[in-house]
């Protein structure tokens, strides 16, 4: 059985003044990894410009690369034109849908979107009172439902989700409790442990932890750049038979 | 004489909202007429762009620019999910 190696990172928070910089740290991923994943937040401002730089960094790896969008992404109001901007440099954009893509010999099923805050179990948002705050929950439970039909729908011997916002509050360890309502919600949690995945990749939470799982025992793993301190980080799926060639 | 927590919410939501900088998670402590900016960025450009709105929007306060500049190294180690 062959592993399926994945990359992954989010906020990279690109612009203009380190074009060319980010792409370099990419050389030779096409050896470690199958697939590189990018848990949003790819510009700063969210403006088309960065867009750009974003597109210019990822264009033409050797290796599929599929991104979501975070909430810097969405800051000019051009999360539209950025993602059509990385479609065109060969980056599959998720938003709140499913892909298969070919990994070797197995199929990887990749579902997400830049999922949205609300808070954790006993103590979050709900849909009650002003219509504001009706609208900041009801937008997690849309995103959530939207997860879980991709989830259910796809056919492929791995399944793993991408998202920005993230679904448990472990791996937001290190960040202020008072803002765990903005940066995630257990609603994308519940979602997924009902649907089923292997993983859950995430970004948002730039002072949180790399490891955490969700109630239902699925992997998750913070993979924000200032969390990991390195340009992406490699996990291996369903690789327990070559442990030992991987000392 | 304004509650120095004031003034320091009042830079934090200037270093996320000023569209030189959008950073959200740098930590602002102000102890007498000194103001201290703490948190990582990905460049030193930015580090100066936080330290120079900071200084706008509090004049008054000398500024310690204390933000450390965190370069993303080559991919580590491999994670074995099994
Ligand atoms: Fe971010
Ligand atoms: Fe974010």
């Amino acid at each position: 059985m062959t592993d399926l190696r994945i990359a992954a990172v989010g906020d990279i928070h690109l612009g203009e003044d380190v074009r060319g910089q980010y792409r370099k740290k990419l050389e030779g991923i096409e050896d470690r990894a199958d697939v590189f994943m990018l848990a949003g937040d790819l510009t700063r401002h969210g403006t088309l410009e960065e867009g750009r730089v974003v597109a210019d960094e990822l264009r033409g790896l050797p290796i599929p690369v599929i991104a979501v969008l975070g909430n810097h992404d969405y800051h000019s109001d051009l999360q539209y034109e950025i993602a059509s901007e990385l479609r065109d440099a060969g980056v599959i954009v998720l938003d709140d849908d499913g892909v298969v893509v070919q990994c070797g010999d197995k199929k990887l099923g990749v579902v997400g979107g830049k999922g949205f805050g609300g808070g954790y179990a006993g103590k979050c948002a709900s849909e009650f009172g002003e219509r504001e705050i009706k609208n900041f929950v009801s937008h997690t439970r849309y995103i959530a439902e939207a997860w879980k039909v991709a989830l259910k729908e796809i056919v492929a011997d791995h399944r793993v989700v991408l998202s920005h916002y993230s679904p448990i509050k472990e791996t937001l360890e290190g960040e202020p409790p008072e803002i765990y309502p903005f940066l995630g919600s257990y609603l994308l949690a519940e979602a997924v442990d009902t649907a089923g995945a292997d993983l859950i990749l995430h970004g948002h939470a730039h002072k949180g932890s790399e490891k955490g799982m969700t109630p239902g025992g699925i992997r998750v793993r913070n993979v924000a750049l200032p969390v990991l301190g390195r340009a992406y980080c490699v996990y291996c799926l369903n690789c327990a038979d070559d442990l030992q060639t991987h000392p | 004489m304004e509650a120095p927590q004031y003034v320091a919410a009042r830079v934090q939501q200037a270093l996320a909202e000023d569209g030189r900088t959008h950073e959200l998670g740098i930590r602002v402590d102000i102890r007498g007429d000194q103001l201290f900016l703490r948190g990582q960025v990905s460049g030193a450009e930015q580090r100066e762009r936080l330290g120079q709105v900071a200084h706008e929007v509090a004049p008054e306060l000398h500024v310690h620019n204390e933000i450390n500049v965190v370069e993303a190294t080559a991919p580590g180690e491999d994670e074995h999910l099994d």
